[in-house]
């Protein structure tokens, strides 16, 4: 327990604080939404299942590529994620209970599926909230991987998403969590397939080239907090290159939240597009801000 | 090995996490495996009519034995004399889950306690 190298109480109920703020922030408009309570207990349990592994998943990819302590050995990410995903469960279960979704006349199925759904994207966002959240003091600079360390350490940056780069996975990682934090929070909703259905396929080719053009611009253009380092290099190649792939990841996502949440159940393929590419455009802002806001 | 650097609490969270994803994971399985695909299936309980000012309340409480949950479900509740049916009541009930129970009241300006018989059905709902 005297060991220099541990860390200090005060340090880690710090970052236990920063994760609970960030999972709340980040989470809040989702614990506020029928239709993810719904989704509980209407989804089968399998199809819970593999939400809960897919977010697993994410989770050990986040906190090996973007996560607070890059240094981190296997066991060392598993372990973190293990604890962001009990923390979710935790503080999903306290608020639902607040919120009077969980009451102690319903069933086991019901309590434990609204509170699983949940819990999955507030265990993202305390995995962002305890790798963001924080302020550079003293020691904490030693083994965060934050973007001030990388970028005096990485004096020639590439830009993002581009071929030549050694570190595609984790950017793939990084913009996938950003993709589904975003999409998470307008997926569910009735008003996607509303927007979709309506949408004619002039007003749905719209959407998807606003959506590359806003992700090109975040990425490449915009000068947000970050930028300059990826737009050192920015060829006409790479920007169609990285807009092309982040929106790839940003489809990909929000067509699987989109099947999670039965959205896809007994529609016609056209819909089903049609609802991707509508949800799209908030997941292609998470995947392209993902790499310059979450890391 | 690189030595762990965890100090006593972040070994209790991660104890306490453990223990919830396993559950988590384990309840998963175990529900997936034991769910069938059975069409929502009701059981009606029927509570002591109410006397109020000028009518009657009975609450229902109905329960869905299927495996399916059903949307819009709508419960109508009937009362009989000598074969044929007095009054009817209904309401809704906006989700009805797997193996849960809602409970809702009908009203009757009929004594229900006067009638041969009470009876309570789901006209229909939906799949959500």
């Amino acid at each position: 327990m005297n060991d220099q190298s541990q860390r200090t109480l005060v340090r880690s109920l710090q970052e236990y604080l920063r994760g609970i703020a960030g999972g709340l922030l980040f989470s809040l408009p989702l614990l506020y939404t029928m239709e993810v309570w719904w989704a509980g207990f209407i989804a089968h349990p399998l199809r819970l299942l593999i939400y809960v592994l897919a977010t697993f998943s994410l989770l050990l990819g986040y906190n090996r590529y973007g996560g607070l302590r890059r240094s981190a050995s296997p066991l060392e990410v598993a372990i973190d994620s293990v604890e962001e995903m009990g923390l979710g469960l935790i503080i999903a279960a306290i608020f639902l209970w607040l919120l009077g979704r969980i009451t102690a006349d319903m069933s086991p199925d019901e309590i434990a599926g609204q509170i699983i759904v949940e819990a999955m994207t507030v265990a993202i966002g305390v995995s962002v909230g305890t790798a963001q959240l924080g302020g550079g003091e003293g020691d904490q600079q030693t083994d965060s991987g934050m973007k001030s360390n990388s970028s005096s350490a990485d004096p020639d940056p590439t830009p993002f998403l581009t071929e030549n780069n050694g570190d595609f996975g984790g950017q793939l990682t990084i913009a996938l969590c950003g993709a589904v934090l975003f999409a998470a929070n307008v997926a569910p909703t009735e008003e996607i397939t509303q927007i979709a259905v309506e949408s004619n396929s002039w007003r749905l080719v719209g959407f998807a080239l606003v959506s590359m053009i806003l992700g090109a611009m975040i990425l490449f253009y915009s000068n947000f907090t970050g930028t300059q380092r990826f737009s050192k290099k920015r060829g006409i190649v790479n920007v169609i290159y990285g807009t092309v792939v982040t929106y790839a990841i940003a489809l990909v996502a929000s067509a699987a939240i989109l099947w999670f949440f039965g959205r896809f159940d007994g529609m016609s393929l056209i819909t089903c597009l049609a609802q991707t590419v509508v949800s799209g455009l908030a997941a292609t802002l998470g995947a392209s801000a993902g790499r310059l806001l979450l890391q | 090995m690189k030595q762990l650097e965890k100090n006593w609490l972040e070994w209790i969270v991660f104890a306490i996490s453990l223990v919830l994803v396993v559950s988590t994971l384990g309840y998963l399985v175990y529900d997936g495996a034991n769910t069938g695909s059975s069409p929502p299936n009701f059981e009606f309980q029927l509570g002591q009519p109410q006397p109020q000012q000028n009518y009657f309340v009975v609450p229902v409480s109905v329960t869905n034995q299927g495996d399916e949950t059903a949307e819009g479900v709508l419960v109508e509740v009937v009362l009989e004399s000598n074969g044929t049916d007095q009054e009817t009541a209904e309401f809704e009930i906006a989700f009805l889950p797997r193996q849960s129970t809602r409970e809702g009241w009908v009203t009757f300006r009929t004594d229900p306690r006067t009638v041969d018989q009470m009876s309570a059905r789901v006209m229909g709902f939906s799949k959500p």
